[in-house]
């Protein structure tokens, strides 16, 4: 889980934190997200095939990035009721499968009238390059 | 020179699948794929505590719906092959098990930009996900990219 958790609108600062999440993208773990996600290249699985492909070896489908991304997200809320309303993503580099990857963000804006916060957010390699890079839109419902 | 396109390309829907049900299983596995553990998604009982009223799929369990197979021969072509370049989707409504869900795609825009590595043009294509009550649950833009 995160190791920071947003919180009420009003309390939120520019800068705070979502993540870091670290993640090991086993070869198994893309394996069973490209038979969910009808996602059937063998660039995703096949060292080999993704080889041929000009690849360094089989790579994350950019679904998954994505959905890793949100999930971040979707953890930064938590329970607080807020909901994700949009995320937007650009694939720098491949991300490996079998390599073990950081998820972090920070809120960069805020915007009181619409109760929003925008967050950037990205996914790292070891070596700390940002290989996945993104924008999400939070939305903080008034409290009943 | 600006990339040169049939400006009746941009709008259309040019393809619509058939419904896809959703299943509490499918959920459950798509959330081990990414190794979500947060209850609003994995425990019936906590989740119908919550403020969905009942197990709802990750957001990004959009992104499982596929396009038909003709897919790729409606995204036009500018110079190489196009590739993934990114995706912005928009959450409208959460998916639940039980629902039915078929998308109608179209070409939301096309254009160019220039890099230092040359000339890149991006063509947009919006997947509108929608419900057996015909409620919009998400709209995907696809960018894909070519170098011209």
């Amino acid at each position: 889980m995160a190791n920071h958790q947003a919180k009420d609108f009003g309390d939120l600062e520019i800068g705070d934190e979502l993540g870091p999440e670290h993640i090991l993208v086993s070869k198994d773990l893309t394996r069973l997200f490209v038979r969910v996600a009808h996602m059937d290249s063998p660039r995703f699985t096949d060292d080999e095939a993704a080889r041929a492909e000009g690849l360094p070896g089989a790579i994350l489908p950019g679904n998954m990035s994505l959905s890793l991304l949100t999930k971040l997200v979707t953890d930064w809320i938590g329970s607080s009721g807020a909901r994700l309303a949009r995320i937007g993503t650009t694939y720098r580099s491949p991300v490996i499968s079998g390599s073990s990857v950081t998820m972090q963000g920070f809120v960069t804006h805020t915007d009181a009238a619409e109760r929003t916060a925008e967050v950037d957010i990205w996914i790292e390699n070891e070596d700390a390059e940002r290989l996945v890079i993104g924008t999400a839109t939070v939305h903080f419902p008034l409290k009943k | 020179m600006a990339v040169q396109y049939d400006p009746a390309l941009i709008g259309r829907v040019f393809e619509e699948t058939e419904p896809v049900p959703v299943t509490a299983e499918q959920i459950k596995a798509f959330c081990r794929a990414i190794d979500e553990t947060n209850p609003l998604f994995t425990d019936e009982a906590a989740a119908s505590a919550g403020a969905n009223g009942g197990l709802v799929a990750p957001p990004s369990f959009a992104v499982t719906f596929r396009n038909g197979r003709d897919f790729f021969k409606h995204v036009p072509r500018f110079g190489t092959r196009g590739f993934d370049a990114g995706k912005d989707v928009e959450f409208v409504a959460p998916i639940r098990p039980g629902d039915k869900i078929r998308l109608a795609s179209h070409v939301k825009e096309i254009y160019e930009k220039t890099g230092r590595s040359g000339s890149m043009v991006f063509v947009v294509i919006r997947s509108t996900l929608s419900n057996q009550n015909d409620e919009v649950v998400a709209h995907i833009d696809h960018r894909f990219m070519s170098r011209t």
